[in-house]
């Protein structure tokens, strides 16, 4: 391929439409822009919450405003002006049907694939809790789900019907004080999705949330708990996608995952974000706390792959306080033009034999900045433990970094860590075998970069493992370097 | 170490940095009494044994190398028990060709403080640099590694390689190990690879199921698992006077 060619190749993938990125036009109510007090007093009014939850708020907001933005991450951040951003906006309900969704938010979450009738929906395939802006409008196959006693609803929901779970579970994994988004998402979160598995069930369809931003000058801060009782499993699933803009716009979501005594959760992540135009301009910043604890014999598994956003900086973790527990973290992070990712995973090992696993795979083109950073922590008291880490870095162009950043830290002399990391590019061996054989530069990328991928794919449930390899095929096509 | 070190190389070698910026960040390339220059063409190679005994030093007399074209530079360091140091080495690859190997190997006992700081930039295109440290933690000692590589955008063909591996031999013994990559070039070959563990089982039954004692079979078990290190050293001599050394202080932990 000459230089002309490959130009020409850059040039299609900068034009590459972003599919989701239209605006739904709907009636929305809003909050006034900015943040104080009385911003977190109104959200909570709004969302008839409990003086309990109010005064959760009302602390976090005070520990956020003794805090500062960190600053350690390897990403360059556009200043966020936190007085600037709408905290609250929702859909206006039609006040004749109040118990209808607006066929236009039904529309929109047709087009971008989440069908929200159920009838329409493969039968027991998945079941889903869609969130518009700040409210969430429609959780799917509730009644199915509440036979075997799970509960599947909005947070705000939960909030009402089942206070006393979510008040001993809320802030137990990730506390208010953790770190300056996850204490900015307690002051301010506005809805997310709740889930409970009782104990011994083994929830007999995928669980999903899907996230859509669609009013401009907001933020998004979307809370998840849940909570897999004794000896359940649940495999949940969760996706996001927004307009494109020439603004930055902010998602500090949090994400609390419990796991009781040998019981199982799997957690998938498919971000797809505005990831900005190829220019650099607009684009998610997308700022999330998600962390699991896992008691005795528990599993807990973290897929993620991430797509979108002009800025990723996350961190999906395990403790794994009880004995014998067992954690894994798959992911593919793929940057494209301007876009920057600092993720990885942070595994807690204090049990004893607790197992953890981390398979990362970073793919930088563009002008993009790829990172990994992971911990493994070693705690005294866990003797027998084990970790592996594979972290590799595929480079695509010359323009783009890629880069590792891990922490090992052991104080048991029985606990044993494993790191490893490569970074290389596309081999010119494995473009001209293909080429060879009658497979265009672009098909060649795709194929390379899917078997590249292949490990961490395989891991998600059915029906994301298709979409993400689409979405792979959209952010690197054309990006032969 | 009291010696007074240029604030530039402190912030390189800083593992814990309060800020970071996303993306390649030229930084001078360091000048003074403290820059060991290799010039182009020109070799360097010495094996540094930091410690309390005889032959000892109490630390490098550089904290940074700078490279030019096709220069050569090999350095072994060997940080025996008691040493309580901090080693930081900056590296500058400022000349095509040039290949640099740095190893070491740290024994840590009692109340050993250890650590080893290294940041190696590739500045230009077509150069190697090799690092492989290998340490044990025993007593209630901490062992510590930080380790960076940089790959600047343009140094294309570069090829950087970087291995460390701990021991944690005793209860109260902490190890901690934070190797990393930035890597601004795609037409590279670079790695890292580093562990924490203890004395492989198997091998320790291996060996007794043959008559080996327990406390010999874990020394043989450690002495193999520096040899890597010791084996860089070119000159034969050299290199037994410097593994009968680190013999004894493995048989003494």
């Amino acid at each position: 391929m000459d230089i002309n060619e490959e130009k020409e190749l850059l040039r299609d993938i900068t034009r590459k439409e972003y599919k989701e990125g239209f605006v739904t036009d709907v009636e929305q109510e809003f909050i006034p822009k900015g943040l104080n007090e009385d911003v977190v007093r109104m959200i909570s009014e709004r969302k008839g919450e409990p003086q309990w939850l109010l005064d959760f708020r009302l602390e976090a907001f005070r520990k956020w405003q003794g805090m500062k933005e960190p600053e350690w991450g390897h990403l360059d951040m556009p200043h966020i002006d936190y007085q600037d951003i709408i905290y609250y906006a929702a859909p206006k309900k039609d006040s004749e049907r109040p118990k209808e969704i607006d066929p236009k938010l039904a529309e929109t979450f047709d087009k971008l694939g989440i069908p929200l009738k159920e009838r329409e929906a493969l039968a027991g395939v998945a079941a889903v809790d869609a969130v518009f802006d700040s409210v969430s409008v429609a959780t799917t196959f509730r009644k199915e789900l509440a036979d075997r006693g799970i509960i599947f609803c909005s947070f705000s929901e939960a909030v009402r019907e089942h206070p006393d779970l979510v008040r001993k579970y809320l802030a137990t994994v990730v506390p208010a004080g953790d770190n300056y988004f996850a204490a900015l998402n307690s002051a301010v979160f506005s809805d997310g999705s709740f889930c409970y598995i009782p104990k011994g069930v083994r929830c007999p369809m995928e669980l999903s949330s899907y996230f859509r931003i669609n009013a401009k000058g907001t933020g998004q801060f979307e809370r998840t708990l849940i909570v897999a009782d004794e000896g359940s499993y649940v495999s949940y699933m969760e996706g996001c996608t927004a307009p494109m803009r020439d603004e930055n716009q902010l998602h500090a979501a949090v994400v609390e995952i419990v796991v009781l005594k040998d019981a199982d959760v799997k957690y998938s992540t498919v971000q797809n974000w505005y990831p900005g135009d190829a220019m650099g301009r607009g684009g998610i910043l997308n700022l999330v706390t998600k962390r699991g604890i896992c008691h005795e014999g528990a599993h807990l598994s973290w897929t993620q792959v991430e797509t979108g956003s002009a800025i990723t900086w996350k961190y999906p973790s395990t403790i794994l306080k009880g004995d014998n527990s067992s954690s894994e973290f798959y992911s593919v992070a793929v940057t494209n033009n301007y876009q920057q990712a600092d993720t990885g995973t942070k595994m807690i090992h204090a049990g004893r034999n607790t197992r953890s696993r981390i398979v990362s795979k970073g793919i930088s083109a563009g002008h993009s900045q790829n990172s990994y950073r992971g911990l493994v922590r070693m705690l005294p008291g866990a003797s027998g433990a084990r970790n592996f880490s594979q972290c590799d870095s595929l480079l695509i162009g010359s323009r783009c970094g890629a880069h590792t950043f891990p922490d090992i830290r052991n104080d048991n002399s029985t606990a044993i860590v494993e790191h490893e990391a490569t970074t290389s590019k596309i081999s010119d061996d494995q473009l001209f075998y293909c080429n060879q054989r009658g497979i265009g530069p672009e098909d060649a990328v795709g194929l390379i970069v899917n078997g590249y991928a292949r490990e961490v794919l395989s891991k998600l449930p059915m029906e994301f493992a298709a979409e993400a390899r689409k979405l792979l095929q959209v952010s690197l096509e054309g990006s032969v370097g | 170490m009291m010696r007074q070190l240029d604030s530039n190389i402190l912030s390189r070698l800083n593992p814990s940095p309060a800020s970071d910026a996303g993306h390649y960040v030229e930084l001078p390339v360091p000048e003074g009494s403290d820059v060991l220059k290799v010039a182009d063409g020109q070799s360097f190679s010495q094996v540094y044994m930091i410690g309390r005994g005889e032959g000892c030093v109490e630390g490098l007399p550089f904290s940074s190398i700078v490279a030019g074209a096709g220069a050569q530079v090999d350095i072994v360091i060997v940080i025996l028990p008691g040493a309580d140091a901090d080693v930081p080495l900056a590296v500058d690859i400022v000349g095509e060709g040039a290949d640099v190997r740095i190893s070491g190997l740290y024994v840590c006992s009692g109340s050993d403080n250890v650590s080893v700081r290294t940041d190696v930039r590739h500045r230009v295109p077509g150069s190697m640099s090799r690092q492989l440290f290998n340490g044990i933690a025993a007593g209630s000692s901490r062992a510590g590694f930080y380790g960076k590589i940089v790959v600047a955008p343009d140094a294309q063909k570069t090829e950087a390689y970087q291995t460390n591996h701990n021991l944690v031999i005793s209860g109260q013994a902490h190890a901690e190990t934070r190797p990393q990559l930035e890597i601004y070039a795609d037409d590279v070959k670079c790695s890292h690879g580093a562990t924490v563990g203890r004395l492989n089982e198997d091998e320790q039954f291996y060996m007794r199921s043959r008559g080996i004692p327990e406390q010999e079979a874990r020394v043989l078990q450690m002495i193999s698992f520096i040899a890597p290190v010791l084996s860089g050293i070119s000159d034969q001599e050299l290199k037994d006077s410097v593994a009968s050394v680190v013999e004894s202080a493995v048989r003494a932990l």
